[in-house]
């Protein structure tokens, strides 16, 4: 089914809206919660939380593509979940990975850095992103967003695992350029 | 910290670089031309297939009967005696494709139904859950007037929790897998509503279940998008009738309980306790109990009342004449009927319902043997 026609079904208020949904992008979310909470039940519970999401802010939403718009909430849910549970450092997996590498090279913030808002702070990530060139944002993105192993992006960008590191490690730094120039970092 | 919020501030990137990064994640690692080697072995396999074929056929009614002993003793069935449960007995002539019934257990909500289906290739296996699951339905069992699938679960070990998707097919290969005779075995929930359903579309106490696999990758491919109509345009791996197990159950009069929380000043009836061997629901009672277990009910007046429900659930203990005690845990659900809440709890290895002498809320006794 066409994502605009599972839009009409919330708009609608239908009951299939949510099944269709299930079904067309269960696994996606399913693996986009997993790769974060490192945990099926928690999975299960932050993409469940998700349908009610998408359910609860649509019809007033009319998103173009559905796909990132559930995978926003089912990520947000599930950092969210992380992150009550205290577990950002303790909870292994790839998230923790991740967290650690960027906190290697961005360090632990300074007091302006934590009164910035997050929605200042997205800002700034789309237009560093945007500057970037599209090899390099889509592994910035698997690793950072999508929380996948670097040995995972490796194999699906068909290039070695130090590469992959590498262009991390230069994506970061560049990263820590640009927030320094706007003295968040 | 930094890093935190970069993590939290990178949801709301532009959604088309979410996208070009999904298709890079979404594409399959490439395929390897199979080896010389594999080539010569497939001739090999083909040449001792037909000696095989006698010994797959005794293979496979050994891994029923290995299953159902497996089974009896995970859930303690012997050993709590337990008379909720029905093993059934396995064909002697097996066939090495379709659904074998070993057994149904009732746990109170639900019928827990336990089968073994083949051929399930390894193939299959190792891209569970992510891109396959299995699906079971009865026949005449509708939802909004329309078929509508469950899916069934490997049956793994009680008590066991794995995390990830590698783990969790480690834990299948281990507990519920049998690869030499392509043997899954899965377990399929089937509630209490649905078996009514079910039996009334028959006009018998039997009902008809029926199991699939459920391709999720090929629905995709095929672009099917309604689920119950790609699972019904499958070949099913069979079906099988089964007549529901009754219920074993044994009822606790608390006769005016009340559990109280000092700090916030409130308090909450416990009226009973309905016991099975697998679950347990604690009736609990109390003035403003109908208005917090309804939809769109205010949750934060709601939240000293459930740390009182839960206290329930979780802190009571139920003694057995060895002086072991256990603990029925939280609640899955709390449904108000009948100016009562039932908290319903349930667990997966039996207890012996008959065995219990005393019943403790801290040093509140709720029960007691005479």
């Amino acid at each position: 089914m066409e994502d605009t026609a599972i839009v009409d079904l919330y708009w609608q208020r239908s009951d299939r809206a949510i099944p269709e949904t299930e079904c067309k992008y269960g696994g996606y979310c399913h693996t986009v919660a997993m790769r974060i909470v490192n945990n099926h039940q928690d999975a299960e519970e932050c993409v469940n939380d998700t349908w009610l999401g998408a359910w609860n802010s649509m019809p007033e939403n009319r998103p173009t593509y559905l796909a990132p718009y559930l995978a926003k909430l089912t990520r947000w849910l599930s950092l969210s979940k992380v992150k009550a549970r205290n577990r950002f450092k303790r909870g292994g997996g790839e998230l923790t990975l991740s967290l650690e590498e960027l906190d290697n090279d961005l360090g632990e913030g300074t007091d302006l850095a934590r009164q910035i808002e997050l929605k200042e702070l997205s800002e700034y990530l789309d237009a560093f992103l945007a500057g970037l060139p599209i090899e390099e944002r889509t592994v910035f993105l698997a690793r950072y967003w999508y929380a996948a192993s670097i040995r995972e992006i490796a194999v699906k960008s068909s290039c070695s695992e130090s590469k992959v590191k590498s262009m991390l490690l230069r994506t970061r730094r560049k990263l820590k350029t640009a927030l320094e120039v706007e003295g968040l970092c | 910290m930094l890093s935190e919020k970069v993590l939290f501030a990178l949801n709301n990137v532009d959604d088309s670089y979410l996208e070009e990064t999904r298709e890079l994640l979404d594409r399959s690692a490439v395929s390897q031309k199979p080896a010389k080697s594999r080539i010569v072995r497939t001739i090999l396999i083909a040449a001792v297939l037909a000696a095989l074929m006698a010994a797959t056929a005794y293979a496979i009614v050994s891994i029923h009967q290995k299953r159902q002993q497996e089974l009896k003793a995970d859930l303690k069935i012997e050993e709590k005696n337990v008379n909720s449960y029905t093993e059934y007995p396995v064909p002697s002539q097996s066939s090495a494709s379709g659904v074998t019934l070993l057994s149904t257990v009732n746990d109170g909500e639900f019928q827990r139904v336990f089968v073994n289906v083949s051929p399930v290739k390894k193939d299959v296996i190792d891209r569970f859950p992510e891109t396959v699951a299995f699906a079971w339905r009865l026949d005449g069992m509708t939802l909004n007037g329309e078929d509508y699938w469950m899916t069934a679960g490997p049956k793994l070990k009680s008590g066991t929790s794995v995390s990830g998707y590698e783990a969790i097919r480690e834990a299948v290969y281990q507990d519920a897998y049998d690869e030499e005779t392509e043997t899954l075995t899965l377990e399929c929930s089937i509630s209490n509503d649905a078996i009514a359903q079910a039996q009334a579309y028959e006009n018998s106490e039997r009902v008809h279940l029926t199991l699939t696999l459920w391709d999720r990758q090929a629905q995709a491919d095929a672009n099917v998008g309604l689920s119950a109509e790609w699972l019904g345009s499958q070949e099913p791996f069979g079906s099988v009738w089964i007549a529901p197990t009754d219920q074993e159950t044994r009822y606790f009069d608390f006769h005016q309980a009340f559990c109280r929380d000092e700090e916030s000043d409130r308090e909450i009836e416990i009226v009973g306790l309905e016991l099975t061997p697998f679950s347990a629901v604690w009736k609990v009672r109390y003035d403003l109990a109908e208005q917090f277990h309804q939809p769109n009910a205010d949750w934060d007046a709601y939240k000293p009342w459930s740390m009182l429900e839960d206290k329930v659930c979780i802190e009571a203990k139920l003694i057995f004449s060895d002086g072991s005690a256990f603990s029925t845990g939280g609640a899955l659900n709390t449904p108000f009927e009948n100016g009562i809440v039932n908290l319903n709890c349930n667990w997966e290895s039996a207890i012996n319902i008959n065995d219990v002498q005393r019943i403790v809320l801290g040093d509140l006794v709720l029960w007691e043997a005479e």
